[in-house]
C-alpha cells in the first residue's frame, strides 16, 4: 500500500509501488484531468505538483511519491479561480485542451514562486507540447496571471462550475428558473 | 439545394420545449434523438426549454478548431440570442447532418462514377450523404456545409417565437424585433422560454426570414487582444480537467487496454509469450487477433507491463524501411508515365529546354497529437457502446459494428472531443480493436495506443519528391511563359479513400490504389499567378508504407514547392521576391492586397542576401472563393538548427464569423507548419518508427515559438475555413527566409533532413 496526499486528501493506493504516479491519479483515483501523452516525459500533459514542484507524473512512481503532497489540474482550485486558469481562459489560450492541465500545472507552480517572471522564466519554465499551437498566447497569459497573483489585475472569464439555475437567472435575462410560474 | 424543396418540422421536446429541424423531401430520415415520454421529436439542428437555454446540435467533431462554438454562434446569431443562454451538443447520426461539399469534394473515393457527384447538390451526392449518414468533419467544410442550414433552423425558430409573442400582443408578427433572448414590440417583451409553449404550434413560413447579415466579426486594427464577442464555450472545462476525453471516461467495472501492431511490412501475429502473464497482478485478459495483440489490466500500465513480458513476435518479410522511399520516388520519373492532373495552354512545347528545373524532397510527416489513439467500450445483450472521437463517425460505427459481428443500429457512438487531430482521427482502427476487446472480455475496456504504436500504426502524410520546371519568356527578364509541377509519390488520397469507404487494411488499400492518377493528391499544385502554359503532373508510385491525411493535405507539400521554386526564379531573373510575385497577380487582386499586406506589417526589405527575410504565399479552394494567406518569416540557422523568430501573416479568409477562432487556427496552423518545417518526419527501419518518442521529433515548444503577428482583411466574400493556410504557408516562408539569411536552398522537408 502506498500513501499519500492528493489534492488535501489522504489516498492509499492498493496498486504495484513501480506503477508511475500518472496512472494510479488516472485509473485508481479516477483523476482524468492529468493526461498520457507518451509516457517518457517529453510531452508535459501529466505535468502534476509533488511538493509543489511542477513534475510529470508518467516519471515518478506510487513508491517515490509516498508520503507527499500531489496536487492535480482537479485540485488546483475548487472553482476555476487560479490566476492561472482565468488567465488561459481570458486570453484564449486553448484549443484542443487536452495538454492545457499540464501547462496550467507548470505555469501555476511557476508563479508560485516566482510571481512576476519574464518572457525567459515563463519559456523555461513551460516545457510542454502543444500541437494545436497555442504558444504565441501563452506568455501574454502567464504575465497576466501573474499580474492577477500580485492583486494589480483581476478577471473573471471563466465561470465557477455548477452555477444553479437561480444564480444564472439572476445574471441572464434570457434565462430563468426552470418551471417557475410565469 | 433549393428552399423549395424544403419541409419543416417541429416537434415538442421533452419539458415542452421547441426542436426545429429541417427536412428535405421527399425523404425522411430516422430520428437522432431519443425520444421520451409525450415527446415528439422529429431530428432537429435545436431545442429551446423553457428555462431559456438553448442546444444546439452540432454534427462536427470539436478537435480544438472550436467547431462547436462556430457553428452555435451560427445558430445564436440568427436566432437572436444571448451568448450566456447557448448550449451545444454532439448530434448523433443522420441524415439530417450529411456534409454534401465533402461528399462531392471525395466523390472519387466513394462513388463509382464521381462524374455524377462531384458537386454539393448533384443527386447522387445528397442520396449519399443523407443516406449513408456522412457527416465527416474535413477539408474545412464545417461553414460550407452547415451553416446554411443551421440558420435556417434558427430562423425558423425565430419567427415562430414572434408569432407566438405577437398573437399576445395582437400585432403581425414581423413587427416583433427579437434579440439578447427575447422578443420585443416597443415597451413589451417576453423571453424565448416565456413563449416557447406556443410557439411549437405554430407553421413557419417556409423558406423562413433569414437576418439579412449572416454572423460575422470585422477584424479591428490594434485589437488583437480584445475580448471576443463570443468566446469558446469548452475553455472553462478545459481549464480545470473536467472536460472528458474518449480516454477520460470512467465506467463501472472499466479496464485498461493497450496494444501491440506488427512492424510496417509485418502485419500478423505470430507467437507471443502467453505464460509470461500468469499470475501477473492486476491483469485481467489478454485479447489476440491476428493483427494485434492486447492486453487488459486494472490499469493501462499493468496492460503496458503484461504486453512487455509477452514478447509478442509478427510475420512476414523484412519490415519496411524508409530508406527505400527515395529512390522509388526518383525512380518514377524514369519508369513511370506521368497522369495529366491539370494543363493549360501549351506548357509541354515550351518546357522542352526549361530555364529553371528543381527537385523537392518532402519526407512523410506524423500527426503526433498530444493524445493517442483511444477509444471506450461497452459490450452487453448485443449492443456496443463506443465513446470515441471520430471526424467519420457513421463510418467508425459501422467498422466497430462489422468488426464483431452486430448490425449498426446495435452500436451506439458517443461523440467526444478529440485531443488535437490534424486529420488522423479520419482513421478507426482503434474503433475496430476495442469493439473487439470489450466484446472477448465482457467488461467495459478503454483502449488507450502507446505513444510509438500512434507512429507506427497511424498512417503519416505521403512523402513527395517533386519536380518543378519553369520556362521564361525570351528576353523579358524572368517572365514565367510555362511552368509545369511533377509530383512522384502514392494515391495517397485512394489509399486513405479505400481505408475510409471501403474498410480496406493497410496493404490492400496500397494495392487497391497503385498506379492510379490522385487529383486531390496534387490539389494545390496549380501556382496562383498568372501564368498561360501550367502542366501538373502525378507520377504514381507504389511503397509499401500506407500513407494518410495530415492537416495541411496536399497545400502543405504543393505550397512548400510552388514557393521556394518562385524564389528560385526571383533569384534567377535578378528580382525582389515580393515584386517578382506582384508583377504575377495583375488579375488577382486578393492576393496582390494579403501580398502587400504582409510585406508591410512584417517589415519587408527586399529579401536581399543576408536579411533573414522570407516571403511566402498561398491560396486555397477556388480563385473566386477560396483563402488567402501571405507570411514573411524571419529565420536563421543557429547551433539549435532552424531558429525561427517572427512570422507576420497576412489573411483573407472571406467572412470572418468568429474572429478570435479564425485568429487561433492561422496562428496555430503557422505553428503545426513550423513544426513541418523543423521536424515531425517519420522514418522507419525493420518497419518500426525512428524515432520512436515525441522528443525525436524536433517539435517546438513555447521557447522555440516565433512572434507571430496575424492581420485578417475585412471581406464580405464566401467564408473559407483558416484551419490550413498557416500550415501551407509557414515552410516555404522559413525555407526562403533561411536561403536569404545563408545563401543556401533547403529543397527537403524537414527543412535540415538529409538523404536517408
Amino acid at each position: 500500500m502506498t500513501s499519500m496526499t492528493v489534492n488535501g486528501r489522504a489516498v492509499r493506493f492498493a496498486m504495484d509501488p513501480e506503477t508511475p504516479l500518472l496512472w494510479a491519479l488516472r485509473d485508481a483515483a479516477n483523476l482524468t484531468g492529468t493526461k498520457y501523452g507518451c509516457g517518457e516525459g517529453d510531452c508535459g500533459a501529466c505535468m502534476v505538483h509533488v511538493d509543489g514542484e511542477a513534475l510529470r507524473s508518467c516519471l515518478i512512481t506510487i513508491a517515490e511519491a509516498e508520503g507527499r503532497l500531489i496536487t492535480t489540474i482537479e485540485g488546483l482550485s475548487r472553482d476555476r479561480s487560479h490566476p492561472v486558469q482565468q488567465a488561459m481562459v481570458a486570453e484564449q489560450a486553448i484549443q484542443c485542451g487536452f495538454c492545457t492541465p499540464g501547462i496550467v500545472m507548470a505555469a501555476a507552480a511557476l508563479l508560485a514562486k516566482t510571481p512576476s517572471p519574464g518572457e525567459e522564466e515563463i519559456k523555461a519554465a513551460i516545457p510542454n507540447l502543444c500541437r494545436c499551437g497555442v504558444y504565441p498566447r501563452l506568455v501574454s497569459a502567464i504575465e497576466r496571471a501573474g499580474r492577477v497573483t500580485q492583486r494589480s489585475d483581476t478577471i473573471s472569464a471563466a465561470p465557477a462550475p455548477g452555477i444553479s439555475a437561480e444564480d444564472a437567472a439572476r445574471e441572464v435575462p434570457a434565462l430563468s428558473v426552470p418551471d417557475a410560474p410565469e | 439545394m433549393t428552399l423549395t424543396r424544403r419541409q419543416f418540422a417541429v416537434g415538442a421536446a421533452a419539458g415542452g420545449g421547441l426542436l426545429v429541424a429541417w427536412y428535405l423531401w421527399p425523404r425522411s430520415y430516422p430520428s437522432p434523438l431519443s425520444p421520451g415520454p409525450g415527446e415528439h421529436v422529429f431530428g432537429g439542428w435545436l431545442t429551446i426549454a423553457r428555462d431559456g437555454v438553448v442546444t444546439v446540435a452540432v454534427p462536427q467533431l470539436e478537435m480544438g478548431q472550436g467547431v462547436n462554438s462556430l457553428l452555435a454562434q451560427v445558430a445564436a446569431v440568427e436566432l437572436g440570442a444571448d451568448w450566456r443562454q447557448i448550449a451545444v451538443e454532439p448530434a448523433p447520426p443522420s441524415g439530417i447532418y450529411g456534409n454534401l461539399p465533402l461528399a462531392a469534394k471525395w466523390a472519387g473515393l466513394w462513388s463509382s462514377v464521381p462524374s455524377l457527384a462531384d458537386e454539393a447538390d448533384d443527386r447522387l451526392t445528397e442520396n449519399f450523404a443523407r443516406g449513408e449518414m456522412f457527416a465527416a468533419t474535413a477539408d474545412g467544410t464545417a461553414l460550407e456545409a452547415f451553416e446554411l442550414p443551421i440558420r435556417n433552423a434558427a430562423a425558423a425558430a425565430r419567427t415562430m417565437l414572434a408569432m407566438a409573442a405577437a398573437e399576445r400582443w395582437d400585432i403581425d408578427f414581423e413587427e416583433c424585433e427579437v434579440a439578447d433572448g427575447f422578443v420585443t414590440y416597443g415597451d413589451e417583451r417576453l423571453s424565448f422560454g416565456a413563449l416557447v409553449e406556443d410557439a411549437a404550434s405554430y407553421d413557419p413560413p417556409d423558406p423562413p426570414p433569414l437576418r439579412p447579415q449572416a454572423a460575422s466579426e470585422g477584424p479591428i486594427a490594434g485589437e488583437a487582444e480584445a475580448q471576443t464577442a463570443f468566446p469558446r464555450l469548452d475553455l472553462p472545462a478545459k481549464v480545470d480537467g473536467s472536460f472528458l476525453f474518449a480516454c477520460d471516461i470512467r465506467l463501472p467495472g472499466l479496464v485498461y487496454a493497450s496494444i501491440r501492431h506488427g512492424p510496417l511490412g509485418q502485419p500478423e501475429l505470430s507467437r507471443f509469450d502467453a505464460d509470461a502473464v500468469k499470475g501477473m497482478r492486476g491483469v485481467v485478459g489478454v485479447v489476440r487477433s491476428k493483427r494485434y495483440l492486447a492486453a487488459v489490466a486494472e490499469s493501462w500500465w499493468t496492460a503496458e507491463q503484461a504486453l512487455k513480458a509477452m514478447r509478442p513476435v509478427f510475420r512476414g518479410p523484412p519490415g519496411f524501411d524508409s530508406a527505400a522511399i527515395e529512390p522509388a520516388l526518383e525512380a518514377a520519373f524514369d519508369t513511370v508515365e506521368p497522369e495529366a492532373i491539370v494543363s493549360y495552354g501549351d506548357p509541354g512545347e515550351l518546357l522542352a529546354a526549361p530555364s529553371h528545373t528543381s527537385r523537392y524532397m518532402i519526407a512523410p510527416a506524423v500527426h503526433a497529437s498530444i493524445e493517442t489513439a483511444s477509444a471506450t467500450a461497452r459490450f452487453a445483450d448485443g449492443r456496443l457502446e463506443l465513446w470515441i472521437a471520430a471526424q467519420a463517425p457513421e463510418l467508425t460505427r459501422r467498422a466497430a459494428a462489422k468488426a464483431i459481428g452486430i448490425g449498426a443500429r446495435d452500436v451506439v457512438l458517443y461523440p467526444t472531443a478529440a485531443g488535437g487531430s490534424f486529420d488522423a482521427r479520419l482513421e478507426r482502427l482503434h474503433a475496430i480493436e476495442v469493439a473487439q476487446i470489450a466484446q472477448q472480455i465482457g467488461r467495459p475496456v478503454q483502449l488507450t495506443w502507446p505513444r510509438v504504436q500512434e507512429f507506427q500504426s497511424l498512417p503519416p502524410r505521403t512523402p513527395v519528391l517533386a519536380e518543378l520546371a519553369a520556362a521564361f519568356t525570351p528576353g523579358t527578364g524572368g517572365q514565367i511563359a510555362a511552368w509545369r509541377t511533377r509530383l512522384a509519390m502514392p494515391a495517397t488520397t485512394r489509399e486513405f479513400g479505400a481505408r475510409l469507404f471501403d474498410n480496406a487494411t493497410p496493404e490492400s488499400a496500397i494495392a487497391n490504389a497503385a498506379g492510379q492518377a490522385d487529383p486531390l493528391a496534387c490539389e494545390g499544385a496549380v501556382p496562383p499567378y498568372a501564368i498561360a502554359n501550367i502542366a501538373v503532373e502525378h507520377l504514381p508510385v507504389t511503397l509499401d508504407l500506407p500513407t494518410g491525411r495530415l492537416r495541411g493535405n496536399s497545400a502543405a507539400y504543393t505550397a512548400f514547392c510552388t514557393e521556394s521554386f518562385l524564389d528560385e526564379l526571383a533569384e534567377k531573373a535578378g528580382q525582389d521576391p515580393f515584386l517578382y510575385r506582384m508583377a504575377l497577380l495583375g488579375q488577382a487582386p486578393r492576393m496582390a492586397d494579403v501580398l502587400r499586406r504582409a510585406t508591410r506589417i512584417g517589415g519587408w526589405d527586399g529579401g536581399r542576401r543576408g536579411s533573414s527575410q522570407g516571403l511566402a504565399m498561398v491560396r486555397m479552394g477556388s480563385a473566386d472563393g477560396g483563402g488567402r494567406i501571405a507570411c514573411v518569416a524571419e529565420a536563421a540557422l543557429g547551433a539549435g538548427g532552424v531558429q525561427v523568430t517572427r512570422l507576420s501573416a497576412a489573411v483573407d479568409i472571406g467572412r470572418i464569423v468568429n474572429i478570435d477562432l479564425a485568429r487561433q487556427q492561422i496562428e496555430g496552423g503557422l505553428i503545426f507548419g513550423l513544426s513541418q518545417a523543423t521536424g515531425s518526419s517519420a522514418a522507419f527501419k525493420d518497419g518500426k518508427p525512428v524515432p520512436r518518442s515525441l522528443r525525436g521529433l524536433s517539435l517546438p515548444v513555447l521557447a522555440d515559438c516565433p512572434e507571430v503577428i496575424v492581420d485578417f482583411v475585412a471581406s464580405e466574400a464566401a467564408p473559407f475555413d483558416p484551419g490550413e493556410l498557416g500550415v501551407a504557408v509557414a515552410a516555404p516562408a522559413i525555407a526562403n527566409a533561411l536561403y536569404s539569411a545563408t545563401g543556401r536552398r533547403f529543397r527537403r522537408l524537414p527543412l535540415l533532413s538529409e538523404r536517408q
